[in-house]
């Protein structure tokens, strides 16, 4: 479904992805595991078209979309999450999802915001409120709610759990599980690297710009020299 | 008092909220554009020159102003496209000195300095109340439509809004064909309103008025210019020393409302609105949940 071969990008004037290939398949969820200042959110970027790749090329579902702009990426059904949930605060939940829709157009079906209200059931209560009063957990299932209301083929998540309690990351990963389940394709970046081992079923890890190690992600997860470097000590003595 | 006293100052707050909803719109876009009235200038000038010197009628005139002020603001929106925040803001003030500049230098089409006078009057309140009446509900229409969001995506976050399938080029065009659209019109309907055009009527007077409309009422809401184009032209009204130091009022209110309301009136008090209204949910959720804790299961 989704294709990336030897993909480079600067920010800043600084090489923050030094060829990045990587495979996504259709109906697959996938993780992206790695260190701070890895890359990972430089490759979302990249990938929704924020920010413009240097060499290389991205295919999705069988179209060259590397030097595509990012609106017509979402439109083709690309969505990305971005980190730090960037929900619009003046807005209402509702005008919130409504502004998903707009990725969707001709696409666009009146029963999603429905899907969306029974998938995170909390938004339903709080339709009218302001985004910016939701707790960061609502916040997060609003931002990805806002996503699939653009009726995505793909998914792209940065840091879905970032700044959440377990108790609600939880809530989160279950309804990714759940989407997935679905038929929806998932690409999930995350630094908490036991968390995304857990919920999906391969993994690449990506380091300095370059992708040092992918595989199956309950493999992974048992790896040596992955359980030294991203998961820790508490992980090897539970593995 | 009886109403014709006060029809003169209806008919003026009519016209500045037609340029206020033109300053607004592509406010809430989130483009900093200051060109209303070189919109303005070159819709009056279009439609006081067609009716005074060539004895058009009106309605076809002030539809080319319309077209005009539309035409103006696409061409401005493309080497525009790049700009943003300050930048545009100095940019499109280049452009009223350019657009007045050339109503000064183009003397025999414009009549210079002295401008164009005993233009026939053919709108009175009724014309202005029903054009007006129109142009709210296409607001009204435009906040409720999937452009409204779009602009109100990208007044707060340009890249969230390309991630949502958001063209920032094409709506930042289109924020200013209406925004160039409105100018014109309301421009073409003064003309033939106030018997005179000249330059100075497009100067830094008339451009913080209309700022001070949207800051005061807000950027958003279809509200808001009514509001704060009905309260700044009904002030120096109140009382007379309000008058007097118009200028000075304006100033002050403005830096009022930045400092302590920088939504506007009616963003702002919606705003405020919609925090009492989650905090007054949230109380109930919580007595509800120890309701039935006390209960127990």
């Amino acid at each position: 479904m989704l294709a990336i071969r030897d993909l480079r990008a600067a920010y800043d004037g600084i090489e923050a992805l030094r060829g990045v290939s990587l495979e996504v398949q259709a109906g697959a969820m996938v993780a992206l595991v790695g260190a701070n200042g890895a890359g990972k959110s430089t490759l979302l970027n990249c990938l929704s078209g924020i920010v413009p790749a240097a060499a290389g090329s991205v295919v999705f579902e069988g179209e060259d979309i590397t030097r595509v702009s990012a609106h017509k990426i979402a439109r083709r059904g690309l969505l990305h999450v971005p980190e730090g949930r960037q929900i619009l605060v003046d807005l209402s939940v509702e005008e919130n999802l409504r502004l998903g829709a707009l990725a969707a157009r001709q696409r666009a079906r009146r029963e999603t915001m429905d899907t969306v209200l029974a998938l995170f059931p909390i938004l339903k209560d709080k339709l009218r409120q302001q985004a910016g009063a939701l707790s960061g957990g609502q916040q997060q299932m609003l931002a990805i709610g806002r996503a699939l209301m653009g009726e995505p083929r793909m998914l792209l998540l940065d840091e879905p759990s970032l700044g959440l309690a377990p108790l609600v990351t939880d809530q989160v990963f279950a309804a990714l599980r759940t989407l997935n389940a679905g038929g929806l394709t998932i690409l999930l970046v995350e630094q908490n690297a036991r968390r995304a081992f857990l919920s999906t079923s391969w993994a690449y890890l990506l380091d300095q710009g370059t992708i040092a190690k992918d595989g199956p992600s309950a493999a992974l997860a048992q790896d040596a020299e992955v359980i030294a470097r991203y998961l820790g000590h508490l992980a090897a003595g539970e593995g | 008092m009886s109403f014709a006293a006060y029809q003169p100052l209806l008919d003026f707050f009519l016209l500045s909220l037609g340029f206020a909803y033109s300053q607004q719109v592509v406010l809430r876009a989130g483009v900093f554009s200051i060109a209303t009235p070189a919109f303005a200038a070159l819709g009056g000038y279009c439609s006081a020159i067609l009716v005074q010197r060539y004895g058009a009628p009106a309605i076809p005139s002030v539809l080319l102003a319309l077209v005009i002020g539309g035409v103006a603001g696409f061409l401005i929106s493309i080497p525009l496209a790049r700009l943003r925040g300050v930048f545009q803001a100095i940019a499109t003030l280049a452009l009223v000195q350019i657009v007045v500049s050339l109503a000064y230098y183009l003397e025999p089409l414009t009549g210079g300095a002295t401008g164009i006078h005993n233009i026939p009057k053919l709108v009175n309140t009724w014309h202005l109340l029903a054009v007006v009446a129109v142009v709210i509900w296409f607001m009204y229409v435009l906040s409720r439509s999937g452009v409204g969001r779009a602009f109100d995506v990208l007044r707060q976050d340009e890249m969230v809004g390309a991630t949502l399938g958001v063209s920032i080029a094409r709506y930042h065009a289109l924020a200013f064909i209406i925004s160039g659209a409105l100018g014109g019109l309301f421009g073409g309907l003064q003309s033939l309103y106030v018997f005179t055009i000249e330059p100075e009527m497009f100067g830094f007077a008339f451009l913080t008025a209309v700022l001070t409309y949207i800051i005061l009422g807000g950027p958003r809401s279809v509200l808001g210019p009514i509001v704060g184009t009905a309260v700044m032209v009904a002030l120096p009204e109140i009382s007379r020393p309000l008058a007097e130091h118009r200028q000075f009022v304006q100033g002050a209110i403005l830096m009022a409302m930045i400092v302590f309301l920088p939504h506007g009136l009616v963003d702002g008090l919606e705003v405020a609105w919609r925090q009492r209204q989650a905090r007054r949910l949230d109380k109930e959720d919580r007595e509800k949940r120890r309701a039935h804790a006390v209960a127990g299961p």
